[in-house]
């Protein structure tokens, strides 16, 4: 009896032991993704047959946790932060990677990714992605943008919009002047909503720190932390006057949000609007057929100096992840491999890979406004302040955007912020 | 005979053993947590978080937005919570009805109620800027006016919040003998005689409950801010509980937010004991009279 006893815990011992050897070996079959853009017409649809594809190829099944846009950061603050190993994969808004980087969020991807494969990538995206020399974040596309107008309401103002090119742009001038042509035949009296100019981002700024960029403003000091000088200074005080003059003539509006501008200009109740490449296919979604598009415009005098929105989506491993390895894997396959040239058709935004932009260059039948994007990305892209106090910062200078476009004097709006982020920024300068 | 009367003395605390220990671990233990976290920054106890704090002019603002919030807020809603409550007391055929309907917001959530009224007072398009301009009155600027925003969110609130706290009212009410009023009238005593000196002294008790229960939810109020306003404009709305919501999940300031939390907490107790004194007070004032 003693020798049939001691054989079956021989047996399972080896049995366990072979057990355990299997686990460290063998791939996961499930790893988990947090990201945003929840519905069938967002991420979670786009990426469906991208994720289908991938557990076929490699038996892997990603499972996507979609959150909005705004959620998706709470969510990262609370489940990454506390170290949860609930999620392998975690979508990371560029300008957060020095933040996720410094507060241990996500981990290091040096290993995952050879020189080679990171010159597969264009510089600024890899610049972003990057903290104090380690590269934590490989980009899933990047963005830019370009000047979208509402043809039919040009037409009933007989307005034509000249050629704008990159080498040769309309200036924001001239796009006022336009808006007040065709609202003058529109609204008249600027009170049934229809507007001439508007930012799909307003009050962001992804989008809105672009005019002070193009008269020569910086986001941030060069040491990541310093605004006082760079954000209160005269480029800055006299673009957003400029903007705060559109809003108080009724040009631009007030009330009408981020979320909401997209679907404002596909209604057809704007004339012009700033917008991502995205936005031909946003809108075309929602039935507009009559619309066409620009390169950026530039400020008078300063048409040397054009700065254009940039930066995307990232992806990152969290550092509490226990599956590192297949994490790195999935995220080769949507930023180098199949699942990237999914992901860039499904979505039709600006790549972050140079084959995919010389591409396009190249490609006499690709959109126009991809080749503007592309165009803009290599060449007047100014990426979003570099710091890890980014969280603080967007939030502070979102609210200081939407009190200028409420009519607060620009000037104490700005020192304003400074002092407010001069006092979050304490915390990172140990 | 002394282990039984020792066993019988034992039983009610083991009664309240289960509440005593749920209370222990869902209330004391957070407040503790939150207070300790407040001291806790980077692995070491420090005071530098409150220093900070006590000399940040965005927290003070978020304390005096609070503090003038709430003095506007609570009595409005108490008010009209009460004077709802006489008119549904009322003896009429139908009178469920109002009941319900005064009683229905608050079966909506705040986030829904929110979005409503944010399209209702939207400066474009809202319905509000309709009626006004029916009238003859300037489209007003409501949500993105630094004047008028805070305000906006009283309405939102307090549409919301009336209709529970008129229920509480309305409790006490029907708890009132019907013949103190008779005898009341019998002497002559008018409608506002009959509330001053009989139904508020009655409902002492009722309106020390909603008074706490009031100030304790409103004070911790933010979904409109976190929705509609994000605490602008110009940081008029940018009550302490949003800026407790930033530093722990905009700002990952887990120390600061704690802080905040901790003057929250400070200020309901404040508050609330003012509150009970007063009531108290009064009531021993009344019972006397």
């Amino acid at each position: 009896m003693k020798k049939y006893l001691s054989l079956v815990l021989a047996l399972m011992l080896v049995l366990g032991a072979t057990a355990i050897a299997s686990a460290d070996t063998t791939q996961p079959t499930k790893i988990v993704w947090l990201t945003q853009g929840v519905g069938d017409n967002a991420w979670e649809g786009l990426t469906k047959p991208i994720l289908a594809k991938y557990k076929e190829e490699t038996g892997v099944e990603v499972v996507g946790e979609f959150h909005s846009f705004d959620d998706l950061f709470d969510v990262i603050e609370v489940k990454i932060a506390s170290g949860s190993s609930d999620y392998d994969v975690i979508s990371v808004d560029v300008p957060m990677v020095a933040a996720y980087a410094t507060r241990g969020y996500i981990a290091p991807m040096d290993k995952y990714f050879t020189a080679d494969e990171k010159a597969q990538f264009i510089d600024s995206a890899v610049a972003a992605g990057s903290w104090q020399g380690t590269f934590y974040a490989p980009p899933m596309n990047t963005s830019t943008q370009c000047l979208w107008y509402n043809k039919a309401l040009l037409d009933q103002a007989g307005v034509t919009v000249p050629d704008s090119t990159p080498e040769k742009r309309l200036t924001w001038e001239d796009v006022v002047d336009m808006s007040n042509k065709v609202l003058d035949k529109v609204n008249p009296d600027r009170n049934n909503g229809i507007f001439g100019l508007d930012w799909q981002q307003a009050s962001r700024v992804y989008q809105m720190n672009a005019l002070p960029n193009s008269m020569g403003g910086q986001n941030i000091g060069e040491d990541g932390f310093t605004v006082d000088g760079v954000i209160n200074n005269d480029a800055w005080v006299n673009a957003l006057t400029w903007y705060q003059g559109l809003v108080k003539s009724g040009v631009a509006s007030q009330g009408i949000t981020a979320d909401e501008m997209g679907n404002y200009f596909a209604s057809g109740k704007l004339v012009f609007m700033v917008g991502g490449t995205w936005t031909a296919s946003s809108v075309e979604a929602l039935g507009m057929k009559d619309y066409g598009f620009c390169a950026m415009p530039a400020f008078k005098g300063f048409e040397d100096k054009v700065g254009t929105p940039t930066g995307s989506w990232h992806f990152g491993i969290n550092a509490a992840s226990k599956n590192q390895d297949a994490a790195a894997a999935f995220i080769k396959y949507m930023t180098l491999g199949e699942g990237s040239d999914m992901w860039l058709q499904a979505n039709g935004d600006v790549p972050s890979r140079k084959d995919k932009l010389d591409a396009i260059i190249a490609d006499p039948n690709a959109a126009g406004y991809l080749k503007i994007g592309a165009y803009e990305a290599a060449n007047t892209a100014v990426p979003r302040a570099l710091t890890p106090g980014f969280s603080e910062y967007s939030t502070i200078m979102n609210a200081m955007w939407e009190d200028v476009r409420n009519g607060a004097d620009v000037k104490s709006s700005l020192d304003s912020a400074v002092q407010q982020i001069d006092t979050a920024m304490a915390k990172y300068k140990k | 005979m002394n282990i039984d009367v020792r066993k019988r003395k034992m039983i009610p605390y083991l009664m309240i053993l289960p509440a005593l220990a749920l209370i222990l671990l869902f209330k004391i233990y957070p407040i503790a947590r939150t207070l300790l976290e407040s001291f806790w920054v980077g692995g070491s106890v420090t005071l530098k978080t409150w220093a900070t704090l006590l000399h940040d002019a965005t927290f003070w603002n978020a304390f005096w937005i609070t503090i003038k919030l709430n003095l506007v807020m609570i009595p409005v809603q108490v008010i009209v919570s009460f004077c709802l409550a006489l008119l549904v007391n009322a003896n009429l055929k139908g009178i469920g009805g109002f009941r319900t309907i005064y009683f229905l917001p608050f079966t909506i959530s705040l986030t829904v109620a929110t979005i409503v009224w944010s399209l209702m007072f939207n400066t474009n398009n809202g319905i509000l800027n309709s009626l006004l301009a029916f009238v003859g009155i300037p489209p007003q600027r409501f949500l993105v006016d630094k004047n008028q925003a805070l305000w906006c969110i009283v309405v939102i609130a307090s549409w919301k919040g009336c209709g529970y706290w008129m229920m509480f009212f309305l409790a006490g009410l029907k708890n009132i003998d019907v013949s103190i009023y008779e005898s009341a009238r019998i002497d002559g005593a008018g409608f506002l005689t009959t509330v001053s000196r009989i139904t508020i002294p009655l409902i002492k008790r009722v309106s020390l409950f909603v008074l706490v229960a009031n100030t304790t939810a409103n004070v911790l109020l933010f979904v409109p801010m976190q929705m509609v306003t994000q605490g602008g404009p110009q940081g008029s709305t940018n009550v302490l509980m949003y800026e407790a919501y930033k530093s722990a999940f905009k700002y990952a300031d887990r120390a600061r937010s704690s802080a905040i939390v901790t003057v929250l907490l400070m200020i309901i107790v404040v508050v609330c004991i003012f509150q009970f004194k007063l009531l108290q007070g009064k009531q021993d004032g009344g019972a006397e009279a």
